[in-house]
């Protein structure tokens, strides 16, 4: 109401400009949060690492594995399975990347140079999507052609072009900028690097190991719909469990998930203190 | 390093007369200690690991006994109470490795730190004086909530399904070895935490090494992985208190090597904490 009265007497800025100033900042902020680099360089080893050490593995013991666990094996996700590994760093650096400059203090000068505090962390979301999205998209293509070129005859291996398995290698991409997003609107939601933190590895993690405890069909069941194991059915081949969640409507479960976190994230943000 | 530190400390105590080495000790003490106390999350996390494990693990044993009716002879045949009891502290353990983490990279976070080490230069001194703190507390944290989840489990079972005592042979020493190793964790939460100098960067290794690695790698059984694969800390530990010990080793090699853990990584902290930037 009073911003309002505030831009009244000067010439409004144009939403296009301030979407670009705000895109500029944000990505000199985005670029200078210390650890990024790190994380994205340990997400480049994780990911091929994983795949070679674990389609090595399938490959060695092949004949001995049993004609069942043969047909249950999934190449492609055997391959991709570092993303399981890699979510820890891509989702802790979407959290650093929200409460970084609420520790440093920082977004408090951001939100009195940008006062559309939705369009700040809309414009942050955006920009950490799409650097995480096209690293680590790259990275799942190297991951897979490592793997399957492990994973040759007579083990279980499949070509790039082969049904499924291009939406697999896409999927493993998008699922972990879907984590880092989950993290990053966490950390708005919270503020604090621990408690972030706490709450996305809780969720991400702790939950299905908590469930599964239960044992049970129920918690079977239950646990499709955790973001982590409904996300995870994108990079997978073959789609197990009582529901039998395809790619897509597991992808969905996490999206809902993200978007969950987004909108009191969007809401609270622009009605608290910083 | 000490041929580096020893001149600097030589010519302070030949100026004004040096504090004894016990006195200095007892003040890093008292220091650390209103440190550790005024830590919120030093209160929040052994409180919420005793409130999630006890009443997880118990909802945990409270299904064993509804579903019991149902359950197939062989599952019932090989049904432990202990290990159906302890579960819990699969979880258990990433509380007692954040609040390690958490106790320095805390001080790092604000800064704190720095001043620390500005009035205590003999850097070795804090690390031991924390970890000295941090395992009294954890020990005895641990030592609560793993006799509670204990008596809560059993206590569920009781009268319905097989349990145990503490009088049973061998199950004491299962419990003392949960309470070890989540005492252990801790540490090297601690530890990990000195050298990462981030809360965010050691609590992801914490929940890296204690739950994410067991996943990923705990499948895997032939060649070089059944030598190695046992030695991760998560498996060492549950070694501790699991009765189906499987592909696991002994419970004297298992704590050999968490002790093993402590002191690399104590090592490699104290030799962090005392070459590097705070």
């Amino acid at each position: 109401m009073s911003a309002h009265a505030g831009t009244a007497p000067r010439t409004s800025i144009s939403l296009e400009t301030r979407l670009r100033a705000t895109a500029r900042s944000e990505w000199i902020k985005f670029r200078s949060v210390r650890s990024g680099p790190a994380v994205l360089l340990a997400t480049a080893v994780i990911l091929p690492v994983t795949a070679w050490l674990l389609c090595a593995y399938y490959r060695n013991g092949w004949a001995t594995m049993s004609p069942a666990s043969q047909a249950s094996f999934d190449p492609v996700f055997i391959s991709l399975r570092g993303i399981e590994g890699a979510q820890l760093l891509v989702g802790a650096f979407g959290v650093i990347t929200a409460t970084g400059e609420y520790t440093s203090g920082l977004i408090r000068g951001t939100f009195i140079a940008t006062p559309q505090r939705a369009q700040v962390i809309a414009m942050k979301a955006a920009i950490f999507a799409v650097v995480v999205w096209a690293w680590c998209t790259l990275l799942s293509f190297a991951a897979f052609f490592i793997g399957q070129a492990l994973l040759s005859n007579p083990a279980k291996h499949v070509a790039i072009g082969d049904p499924g398995a291009l939406t697999a290698v896409f999927g493993g991409g998008l699922y972990l900028t879907l984590i880092g997003l989950l993290g990053l609107f966490i950390g708005v939601l919270l503020r604090r690097t621990p408690g972030a933190l706490a709450a996305l590895f809780g969720i991400l993690l702790v939950l299905p190991v908590a469930i599964g405890l239960l044992g049970g069909k129920n918690s079977a069941q239950l646990a499709e719909f955790l973001p982590d194991s409904g996300g995870e059915e994108i990079f997978k081949l073959l789609h197990g469990g009582a529901y039998t969640l395809g790619p897509w409507q597991g992808f969905a479960v996490l999206a809902a998930y993200v978007a969950a976190a987004a909108a009191p994230a969007f809401l609270l943000v622009r009605r608290r203190d910083a | 390093m000490t041929s580096e530190t020893m001149p600097a400390a030589a010519t302070s105590s030949g100026r004004r007369a040096s504090p004894s080495a016990l006195l200095r000790a007892r003040a890093v003490l008292s220091a650390e200690w209103i440190k550790l106390r005024s830590l919120r999350s030093m209160l929040v996390t052994p409180a919420l690991a005793a409130v999630f494990c006890i009443g997880w693990g118990s909802l945990v044993c409270l299904r064993y006994v509804n579903t019991w009716p149902t359950r197939v002879a062989a599952g019932k045949a090989g049904f432990q109470p202990l290990d159906v009891n302890f579960n819990v502290l699969v979880i258990g353990v990433l509380f007692f490795g954040v609040l390690g983490a958490l106790v320095v990279t805390n001080e790092y976070g604000n800064g704190l730190i720095r001043a620390t080490l500005a009035a205590t230069p003999q850097r070795g001194l804090i690390l031991a004086a924390k970890t000295a703190l941090l395992t009294l507390i954890a020990l005895l944290s641990s030592a609560v909530l793993c006799f509670a989840l204990f008596l809560a489990g059993q206590g569920i079972l009781a009268g319905h399904l097989p349990h145990v005592t503490l009088a049973d042979p061998g199950v004491l020493g299962r419990v003392l070895g949960a309470i070890f190793y989540l005492t252990t964790a801790s540490l090297i939460g601690l530890f990990t935490g000195v050298i990462a100098r981030s809360a965010a960067v050691a609590m992801s290794c914490v929940f890296g090494v204690f739950l994410v690695l067991p996943t990923l790698l705990n499948s895997l059984h032939g060649g070089v992985w059944r030598h190695t694969v046992p030695y991760l800390p998560s498996n060492l530990g549950n070694a501790l208190w699991l009765s189906h010990a499987g592909s696991l080793v002994r419970p004297t090699v298992a704590a050999l090597g968490l002790a093993a853990y402590i002191i690399v990584l104590g090592v490699l902290a104290t030799y962090s904490l005392r070459r590097r930037d705070a």
